[in-house]
């Protein structure tokens, strides 16, 4: 089903926002979204969060034929799979043009930077050696797929291992995992996928894009490289000429980021290492908490509550930093009700179960003329609340305050 | 910027919600809908082990020996004479396409749409070539469902005045099975906004046109400034059918503008909260439900 397109004001918004340098989720300009990569239980299972995006990547292999053109070497194949699960334009089977593009980038990436050694995937030159397969399937979209596939992807391989193999003369003994502990693959590097947008002809550029910034893109240039500043994979697609400058520029960018993405996933393989030598529990379950029913996570937003009494003598502020978090709302308002007496509280509680922080100011969208005299005549008044129950009001808010929320 | 904290305790039951009859013969996926053979099977249907089984959730319809079942939450589903509004996503030979919310995008045909210079001009290729100077990608219009092709793909024209481009606006998206069929679906509003239901679930609201002296086939767009009072009654419409939308209380002229009396009482922004929301529209069932009876 193909998905609904973004109405022309939310697209003049969004442009509108990063000519200004403001992105929707407030991020800079070349920020990346929270990273989390965790482990499955099996080996060479890798789940990867970019932000909302999910991807999860498995590593399996078998022994069969090596190619004709290349006896010595094993055989990887990479398939990313984008199915209704991630995005409802998706169509499950059929490829579209877009899981063709995933495809190939991802086999570029992995297959020409020669990241796995495949000499050592040989079994027996000519007639047997392992071939490898990596899956990616995209959980969730929400924009830069690419980048959350392709760690998924280095992590998986960095985290499988595949049976022992001896060889005695002319016997050749693939060992069970019960006989032997299997061997890990042998990474030369790590080659990650970083994603640029360009929006404007090229003048305003954008890291890790989210959904909404992937719709309206004009172009988008990827960059593969591994933490050793070699260059692995290059790709520019869209309707956009970018100068010489700029794809110096991104590939600096993506030096920095692909180090720090490294090292997380080398901190990832290590403690996931370290917890399966102990015998703690590894896997997934780490990822969900035991003290809620449902998997959802948000992430933690400060908001800080400054509060000023608008007054003839003058102006004074307290200023009240809060960590709001969507999950306890509960206990919040429960902390409150024995400061709410006082004046310095930030929650009012409107009736029973409803409580509001902040109080909404003029509006600063309209540019009418009408609009803005209202506006200057409403600021030199005092700012009434408008709230729907009166009764409830505590004594505190009949002090009329206005609060500003940075 | 005030942020609305809620306990999930204290948020309303779901079952104080619902006020009407029971309709009966509600099926939800996998429910058995009869063990005998004798019946043929109509859509939102599957035979598994000599039963029928019901394939979605909505109500058992029967006619005759045919069993169907019509979901409740669907994609719009054209018939001909309905009126959509819908969003032009690509331009192709001689056709725009228009995304209506249905399952595939519906077709608007060129020579489906008034051109201006006359109804009966021969469509040349010069016109073919003008398309983007009438109707561009982004634009939102009204048309009318002409025909229903045999893959379900539904084609559209705009051949009367009242249909073509639509200017300045608010667009509000609710499920179709809220809009009813009726004569009309085009409605003036004494409170000075314009109100348009499509059946395929958008729904335009728009100030009032005072003069409508001169249409040239409908693609001039009024982008004179609209005036702060207009706005805010724009506003406070979309808030109300989103409101109504949201107790799923089917929609029509009648409908909004009673919400829109009892919730002149609350400012417009208020009408976002789920407490106000459930007050306004118990107020509008049981005033419908005394005109009614």
């Amino acid at each position: 089903m193909r998905e609904t397109p973004l109405s022309n004001c939310e697209r003049e918004f969004i442009l509108n926002n990063i000519a200004q340098q403001r992105r929707l989720d407030g991020r800079n300009a070349y920020d990346y979204r929270d990273l989390r990569i965790a482990f499955g239980v099996s080996l060479g299972c890798c789940h990867v969060e970019l932000g909302k995006t999910r991807v999860l990547a498995q590593v399996s292999c078998e022994v069969g034929d090596p190619k004709q053109t290349r006896p010595h070497n094993g055989v990887l194949f990479v398939n990313v799979e984008l199915s209704p699960m991630a995005c409802p334009a998706y169509e499950q089977g059929k490829q579209s043009e877009e899981g063709i593009e995933l495809s190939r980038l991802m086999e570029r990436c992995l297959k020409e930077s020669r990241c796995l050694d495949m000499e050592s995937l040989c079994i027996v030159s000519g007639e047997k050696a392992w071939h490898v397969r990596v899956d990616i399937h995209v959980l969730n979209h929400e924009g830069n797929i690419l980048d959350c596939s392709s760690i998924a992807a280095i992590s998986a391989l960095a985290h499988f291992r595949r049976p022992d193999v001896s060889v005695h003369g002319e016997e050749i003994t693939i060992h069970t995992l019960e006989e032997r502990n299997p061997v890990p693959l042998s990474l030369h590097h790590m080659p990650l996928l970083v994603s640029f947008t360009f929006f404007s002809q090229g003048k305003y550029m954008l890291v890790d894009p989210s959904l909404k910034e992937e719709k309206v893109m004009e172009g988008k240039m990827v960059v593969g490289m591994n933490k050793h500043r070699e260059l692995c994979t290059l790709q520019v697609t869209g309707q956009m000429l970018l100068l010489k400058d700029q794809v110096l520029r991104c590939s600096s960018i993506a030096v920095t980021k692909v180090t720090k993405i490294t090292e997380l996933i080398h901190q990832a393989l290590e403690n996931d290492k370290q917890a399966r030598l102990r015998g703690d529990k590894h896997g997934f379950a780490v990822l969900v908490s035991g003290d809620k029913v449902t998997s959802n996570r948000l992430p933690t937003t400060e908001v800080s509550v400054e509060k000023t009494e608008v007054s003839m003598e003058g102006q004074s502020s307290e200023e009240d930093s809060e960590d709001q978090s969507a999950t306890n709302n509960g206990a919040d308002i429960s902390d409150k009700p024995d400061e709410s007496t006082s004046k310095s509280s930030a929650v009012h509680i409107l009736t029973k179960g409803v409580g509001m922080i902040g109080e909404g100011g003029p509006s600063t969208w309209l540019d009418l003329p009408q609009a803005i005299e209202k506006q200057q005549k409403v600021k030199k008044r005092k700012h009434r609340p408008a709230k729907a129950e009166e009764e409830e009001e505590q004594e505190s808010s009949e002090e009329e305050e206005q609060v500003i929320l940075k | 910027m005030s942020v609305d904290i809620r306990l999930a305790s204290s948020r309303p039951a779901g079952a104080d919600l619902y006020h009407g009859e029971n309709p009966g013969n509600i099926v939800t996926p996998g429910d058995i809908i009869t063990a005998d053979t004798g019946f043929m099977r109509g859509h939102g249907t599957y035979m598994d082990d000599e039963c029928l089984h019901a394939s979605v959730a909505g109500t058992v319809e029967r006619v005759n020996k045919l069993i169907s079942v019509r979901p409740l939450k669907t994609r719009y589903n054209g018939e001909i004479g309905d009126v959509v509004i819908g969003r032009i996503r690509e331009l192709a030979q001689k056709r725009w396409k228009v995304e209506t919310h249905s399952r595939m995008d519906s077709v608007l045909m060129l020579s489906s749409v008034n051109l201006p210079g006359g109804e009966l001009r021969r469509r040349s290729e010069e016109d073919e070539k003008m398309m983007r100077h009438y109707l561009k990608e982004g634009d939102l219009i009204s048309a009318e469902v002409q025909n229903v092709m045999s893959d379900g793909c539904l084609s559209l024209h705009t051949r009367s005045l009242k249909y073509g481009k639509l200017g300045q606006g608010s667009l509000v998206c609710v499920s179709p099975s809220l809009v009813l069929r009726r004569k009309t679906h085009f409605h003036n509003l004494p409170i000075g906004a314009s109100i348009i239901l499509g059946n395929n679930g958008y729904i335009w609201i728009s100030p009032t046109v005072q003069d409508k002296s001169e249409e040239s086939g409908g693609y001039e767009t009024n982008l004179q400034p609209v005036s702060k009072s207009d706005r805010e009654v724009i506003a406070r419409l979309r808030n109300c059918v989103l409101a109504l939308a949201e107790c799923k209380m089917l929609l029509f002229d009648t409908c909004i503008i009673y919400t829109y009396e009892a919730s002149l009482k609350y400012p417009v922004k208020d009408l976002l909260k789920p407490e106000v929301v459930v007050e306004v529209v118990d107020l509008v069932r049981q005033r419908l439900e005394l005109e009614g009876s």
